[in-house]
């Protein structure tokens, strides 16, 4: 990163003053002062889409001292504004600068990284551009849209060396009540776990309506198939029945995806197979009541909405006597933002790797697949593809309207 | 229930609910192993696709092409390219149909289609790793459009042919936009000669991107490109 090889501004000043003859009004914040670092040693970020979660992201990159927010970005005037004034106010000036088109903030090349908080169906673009760019980029949950995605963001993150992290801060959070006797040793051997949630998203066929004059439409579709403008098609709340984008197939995988990042997410860390994909997902029938086992291939086994098991239900072998190991946690300080910032700063991968939270959503796809196709399926994590079948490897990606590729 | 579900297709359109037209989701699903239900149920599609029903009614036809979509359908499809409000749904099923007829027909619109379809056609050239179009890719790489110069960068890049290195190292892009997508382009083609062994071509196309006129996070890409070639990690 450049900060760390650039000179800060208290030594340029130390060996240049006697040549600087005009007067020059330094500010305390550009100095630094206690618990403020100067300004040439804070991270320089930018958000694209300030929207329910964006919002929430934004407030913790920009509370921080470590952090210097100069750019938002959102193809919704109101929501533009609103962000842009936040950051004003928050340094008592005018100088965040509000774009409609992301492009134009990732060519800033004073920008050191972003938070994305689009919808789905925009985050692989995005990320993908932001890391040819040079941008280190905090992802929001759930990362992919498609099977495709993944691997592609995983690529250019290491291409170059970029810190992308993804989203979900429950996976530490929320879920240390099975994560600690996990990895403490108190289960066992763990065999098995289960996960319940859903629903997968629908078609939209909503009727048109007209477009909010603060609003680029274009833009918000991106590379999602052309639709006419619906309030319901594409609010950003959280909900999946029907009256937000993540009810959606074009933007969404719906609840599977959505809250699946936390809970497969939960469940991939309290078994440890973060790093690892399945080889075959079972499709199952049981008296009308479908649900999956994903097989990975040390044996272990995860359930989608297994009947007669609860949420994050585990099977181990508590009567064994298991070493216990170290949790992983966040770096720095100040949760998952804290470890991506933390992250920025030494270069390290962070809790959330793109990689890891890529293996997470990608169980949710694989699901859907599942579910679509109503029948088991094989999956080949070094060729990412389903190996020999034609049917199911269509379901890999979906082409992007024009003018948008990854 | 099925012939309901093509005869309310005839007149569906925004607004209308789509749960009629389960019943078509249903026969794809009944019809796998059974060629000739799948025959007959994709030649329904195509004879929907060839009437003047609306946008939205075509659109739901593509949807299901993509998944049981063959050669059969790639004439009808291929028709829609050209058309702004249809190009992005036959490429929905063009891309997704593993048939060559398929790529054969994405390739063979590039010089028939405006700019803005091309990119997008570019595109999914792209995703369908179609080794046959990297010699019109690569007559892309100096449009006189930019926009389409970066896409055919970007198919490049996807497909990462061993013979698209020296075209992409060639280009001369002129706009950062158009250089940053011949930049990733090169570097992703340099992996795929790096995965095939290839570590002289892979080594000479880093060596391009170390100069100091580099932005520091290609330079940094490409030593450890370097590096790898050496048989050295990170």
């Amino acid at each position: 990163m450049g900060k760390c090889s650039t000179p800060t501004r208290r030594e340029f000043l130390k060996t240049a003053g006697a040549a600087i003859a005009v007067p020059y009004v330094i500010t305390s914040s550009a100095l630094g002062a206690e618990n403020i670092p100067p300004a040439s040693d804070r991270i320089v970020m930018g958000g694209i889409g300030i929207g329910n979660m964006g919002r929430g992201d934004q407030g913790a990159f920009l509370g921080r001292a470590d952090v210097q927010y100069v750019a938002v970005c959102d193809v919704r005037q109101g929501a533009r504004d609103q962000a842009k004034g936040k950051v004003d106010a928050h340094y008592k000036n005018t100088d965040c600068q509000a774009y409609n088109d992301f492009r134009e903030l990732l060519a800033r090349t004073d920008i050191d990284a972003v938070h994305v908080a689009t919808p789905d169906h925009w985050h692989a673009i995005q990320v993908i551009e932001a890391c040819r760019n040079g941008k280190d980029v905090y992802c929001q949950k759930p990362e992919t849209r498609t099977l495709r995605e993944g691997p592609l963001m995983v690529e250019a993150a290491r291409r170059y060396s970029r810190v992308v992290s993804g989203g979900s801060q429950r996976v530490l959070g929320d879920y240390r009540k099975i994560v600690d006797p996990c990895w403490g040793g108190e289960l066992g051997t763990i065999k098995a776990i289960n996960v319940n949630v859903g629903p997968l998203s629908q078609i939209c066929n909503l009727p048109a309506e007209d477009v909010p004059p603060d609003m680029d439409w274009e833009l918000w579709l991106g590379p999602a198939p052309w639709a006419p403008y619906n309030k319901a098609r594409c609010d950003g709340n959280f909900g999946t029945g029907g009256n937000s984008w993540r009810s959606y197939v074009d933007y969404s995988g719906g609840g599977m995806t959505d809250w699946g990042a936390h809970h497969f997410g939960g469940a991939t860390f309290a078994v440890d197979v973060r790093e690892s994909q399945p080889e075959e997902v079972i499709y199952s029938d049981d008296n009308g009541r479908k649900y999956l086992t994903y097989r990975y291939p040390n044996g272990l086994l995860i359930y989608h909405n297994r009947p007669g098991w609860g949420n994050l239900q585990i099977e181990g072998t508590p009567d064994e006597k298991v070493a216990a190991k170290p949790v992983p946690s966040y770096k720095g300080t100040g949760g998952i933002y804290g470890d991506f910032i933390e992250c920025v700063k030494t270069r390290e991968r962070p809790f959330r790797d793109i990689e890891l939270a890529v293996n997470t959503v990608m169980l949710s796809h694989l699901g859907i697949v599942a579910y679509r196709l109503q029948r088991s399926l094989k999956w080949d994590a070094a060729q990412q593809q389903f190996p020999d079948d034609e049917e199911a490897n269509r379901f890999l990606d979906c082409a992007r309207r024009e003018p948008w590729q990854l | 229930m099925l012939d309901q579900a093509f005869e309310a297709l005839k007149t569906y359109d925004w607004g209308a609910d789509p749960k009629i037209l389960n019943p078509i989701d249903e026969a794809v699903v009944a019809t796998r192993g059974d060629n000739a239900a799948r025959q007959e149920l994709e030649a329904r599609l195509l004879a929907v696709l060839k009437t003047d029903v609306s946008r939205d009614a075509k659109d739901v036809v593509c949807r299901k092409l993509r998944v049981i979509g063959t050669a059969a359908s790639v004439p009808a499809l291929a028709e829609l390219l050209p058309h702004q409000d249809l190009s992005h749904m036959a490429r929905y099923a063009l891309e997704r149909i593993p048939a060559a007829e398929a790529a054969q027909a994405l390739r063979d619109a590039l010089p028939k289609i405006d700019n803005v379809l091309k990119i997008g056609v570019l595109g999914s050239l792209g995703a369908r790793q179609d080794v046959a179009s990297v010699p019109a890719l690569v007559a892309l790489l100096g449009d006189a459009d930019a926009a389409v110069a970066r896409s055919a960068a970007l198919a490049l890049g996807a497909i990462r042919a061993p013979e698209a290195a020296s075209a992409l190292r060639e280009a001369k892009p002129e706009s950062d936009e158009l250089k940053t997508a011949v930049t990733d382009a090169c570097l992703a083609c340099a992996e795929g000669l790096l995965a095939a062994g290839k570590k002289g071509e892979a080594m000479a196309v880093y060596k391009g991107f170390i100069g100091e006129d580099q932005p520091k996070h290609v330079r940094l890409a490409a030593t450890r490109g370097m590096l790898a070639c050496a048989g050295k990690s990170e």
